[in-house]
């Protein structure tokens, strides 16, 4: 469904097309992804147009980012940290 | 230190790696206010003592003061978590509330033989909604096909 989402706008109808499932499951399916903030619908009642909005993609890569280099430089840190400490041990 | 391994999906960071120093001695750093002082603030920054809280029970607080090189301590950034579960000297959980959801990490340590140890840190940030077990499985799925996709497209 995001893949058919990534290539523009769908109404739940063609949306459904590809599945062998009712309307009903595709809308609570939406429902998910519109919560996640993944998909974002038109105000037209009659047609509702969805479409995919990647922000918390991206939001989720750059916490990504942040916390692995937070963590690289703790690790990197601790390893110096623990060698000291046992060059301190064996000397006493 | 041998190696350092990333694996990443969406919203979850695992950073492994391998110490030359026994288990009990990289478990008991994680949990020794003095010790952090030494590692805990990223390149940088620093951690002072003053700043640390380290209640090692379930339940029990976690705070550090991450403070940028130059500025007073008042400038620091705060975390505050708690700790879910401590069993030394294996694994250490401990759980943050932010503006976006749950934060949870995850320090597993396991004994290598011959004084080196292993470290697993695991991270998943997940925003209330994700958190049923319907919604996060409806969710992944979809991720999962979407990131799939998306490396259909980058090829």
């Amino acid at each position: 469904m995001l893949a058919r989402l990534a290539q523009g706008e769908a109404t739940v109808s063609e949306l459904a097309a590809p599945f062998d499932v009712t309307l009903q499951a595709i809308s609570k399916h939406l429902k998910v992804l519109e919560r996640a903030g993944l998909v974002v619908r038109g105000k037209d009642a009659q047609w509702r147009p969805c479409r995919l909005d990647s922000t918390p993609l991206e939001t989720a890569a750059a916490w990504i980012d942040t916390n692995r280099k937070i963590w690289n430089d703790r690790l990197d840190q601790l390893d110096r940290h623990l060698q000291q400490l046992q060059a301190t041990g064996k000397r006493s | 230190m041998t190696n350092s391994t990333h694996t990443t999906e969406l919203g979850e960071l695992t950073v492994t790696r391998v110490f030359d120093a026994p288990r009990e001695m990289v478990f008991g750093a994680m949990l020794d206010p003095e010790q952090l002082t030494h590692f805990w603030g990223p390149i940088g920054s620093s951690t002072p003592i003053e700043g640390i809280v380290i209640e090692p029970w379930p339940g029990g607080r976690f705070e550090t003061t991450m403070v940028p090189d130059g500025s007073p301590i008042e400038a620091g950034f705060v975390m505050k978590a708690v700790f879910v579960e401590v069993v030394a000297p294996e694994r250490i959980v401990f759980k943050q509330d932010l503006p976006t959801g749950e934060m949870r990490t995850v320090s597993t340590y396991t004994d290598l033989g011959e004084g080196r140890t292993r470290v697993v840190i695991h991270q998943t940030n997940l925003p209330p909604e994700y958190t049923t077990d319907e919604a996060q499985a409806g969710f992944n799925s979809s991720l999962d096909r979407l990131e799939s996709y998306l490396a259909t497209l980058a090829r």
